[in-house]
């Protein structure tokens, strides 16, 4: 569905973060990137978003070559980013952010909004709130919900479980489990790459900016490697 | 004493709600370009003077007329932004606010090419003040508050109601943000530019329709517009009608106690008494 060949990317004219990245991702595979600070897992997710231009390489998804498309674009191709940070618009409601979030289908947003305050109460509490007034783990949600407005095939999550309590991630990742559970197609990076890896297909790890592992989540999670790169063992 | 508080209260806030007009126009365009574009003032006069022909050669009503003078500055700013100063993005906030003032001289100018410097009178029938009381106003005042208000509802309504709106607001937050949701910046910004040029060109029209028009009409009436903004908070829209209501009754109260010329004073010291006390304003949240 998804595939990364070779891919150079940085964020200046000389800076090279990605040095030749690849990845595949399948239909209704949950693939995780893991890898120190640094390696590039978000820069690649930004990549395939479309707020870094590859210098090299190709990006295509459902055959179609994506790279350097803008984000708009590429989100009308059926690819939903959600940042770490700065993932919703705090001064707008949360119906708001909802309405946005759903803006490349809006004939749809009517019946998305009622299907979204259905599976988080916690959103249709806070309907008219702003969206600054929410907790890390309800933005989080509220961010989850807005990409999932635009109907996406492919969902890109940027570290979705940081700074928030055990408790909220434990029901993020029950959120993200649920949605692979029902066929979407997800690329997460994750700090919390054992975590990450209990509910994935698959996984990548990357270091310095190209690839240094791939394979099924339960074998890279047995991986001495892995478990040196992230449990210092 | 109390007679003339009152009455200039509400001289105040009749002009209060006219100031509040062009100071929206330059808080929205500040929220979505996070610079203060200074060529408001000239889009002022753009509209007065599109509302003068409108309504002085074309024999228009001043209702029709002030949609004209919205159309012509909403137009005349977007053409003019994309001239001038859509080049400079990315170059710093001062770079560009400097670059909007020599935008606002060459703008004036055209119109002084081919108006004169002289003023002239929208045809309006005159008319005897209203009195409630020991209370006096004039008709065109309050006509001229009444479209004040229309405007800012129409523009609550679509900065609240519609997705065009929202996703304005949404690019003012976040645009990066707003591009992975869809929605075109850039686009947005021209919308921006447009609808707050227009503003400014309604409220050019509604200064003039009080006094008069000559080329300066919005650059005399400048310094209070910004302060209106200022006080609000750059980049709030209900910040800017609080903020014009707050600068027109302080204008109005200083009456009280200092000579008619030091009126144009308030706007510099209501702008550093916030700037100095509360630099993001009274309904501001970010940083400015």
């Amino acid at each position: 569905m998804l595939s990364v060949t070779n891919v150079v990317a940085g964020y200046g004219a000389h800076d090279e973060v990605l040095k030749g990245v690849g990845m595949t991702v399948a239909e209704r595979e949950l693939v995780v990137l893991i890898g120190p600070n640094g390696a590039g897992k978000s820069t690649l997710l930004k990549s395939i978003a479309g707020f870094l231009k590859p210098r090299e390489g190709a990006i295509t998804f459902e055959g179609k070559p994506i790279g350097g498309l803008k984000p708009r674009e590429i989100t009308r191709q059926g690819i939903a980013f959600v940042p770490q940070e700065a993932n919703v618009f705090p001064s707008l409601s949360v119906e708001a952010n909802l309405e946005v979030g759903g803006y490349v289908d809006r004939r749809a947003t009517k019946g998305r909004i009622h299907e979204t305050f259905g599976r988080f109460p916690v959103l249709a509490e806070r309907r008219a709130q702003e969206a600054r007034t929410l907790s890390g783990g309800q933005r989080q949600m509220l961010a989850m919900a807005m990409a999932l407005m635009a109907a996406p095939r492919l969902m890109l999550l940027d570290e979705p479980s940081a700074g928030l309590s055990p408790a909220a991630a434990q029901e993020l990742f029950a959120l993200i489990k649920g949605l692979h559970a029902a066929g979407m197609t997800i690329v997460m990076v994750e700090q919390n790459a054992l975590d990450a890896l209990e509910i994935a297909d698959r996984g990548y790890l990357l270091v310095d900016g190209s690839n240094a592992r791939e394979g099924r989540a339960s074998a890279l999670a047995a991986d001495a490697e892995v478990r040196h790169a992230f449990l210092g063992g | 004493m109390l007679e003339k508080t009152l009455q200039l209260s509400l001289n105040g806030l009749m002009a209060g709600a006219v100031l509040a007009v062009p100071a929206i126009g330059l808080t929205m365009i500040y929220a979505v370009l996070r610079f203060v574009n200074f060529s408001v003032a000239a889009h002022m006069a753009v509209g007065a003077y599109a509302g003068y022909m409108l309504n002085a050669w074309l024999k228009f009503s001043a209702w029709l007329a002030v949609v004209g003078a919205f159309v012509a500055a909403g137009a005349a700013g977007i053409a003019s932004d994309h001239v001038a100063l859509r080049p400079l993005r990315g170059y710093s906030a001062l770079t560009i606010a400097i670059a909007s003032i020599a935008l606002n001289l060459m703008i004036e100018s055209t119109i002084r090419f081919f108006f004169g410097g002289s003023p002239r009178d929208y045809a309006i029938p005159l008319r005897r003040d209203w009195t409630f009381g020991f209370l006096h106003v004039g008709p065109q005042q309050v006509e001229n508050a009444a479209i004040a208000l229309i405007a800012m509802a129409l523009l609550f309504v679509f900065m609240m109601l519609t997705i065009t709106g929202k996703a304005m607001r949404a690019v003012a937050d976040n645009p990066m943000l707003a591009d992975s949701k869809g929605i075109d910046p850039d686009r947005m910004a021209r919308l921006a530019v447009g609808i707050g040029m227009g503003l400014a060109g309604i409220g050019g029209m509604l200064v003039g329709l009080d006094t008069s028009i000559d080329p300066l009409v919005g650059f005399r009436a400048i310094l209070s517009v910004f302060a209106a903004a200022v006080v609000g908070g750059l980049g709030s829209v209900p910040g800017a009608v609080i903020g014009g209501l707050a600068i027109g009754l302080s204008e109005e109260l200083s009456l009280l106690a200092l000579p008619a010329t030091y009126k144009s004073a308030i706007g510099f010291l209501a702008i550093l008494v916030v700037l100095t006390f509360r630099p993001r304003g009274l309904l501001g949240a970010k940083t400015a």
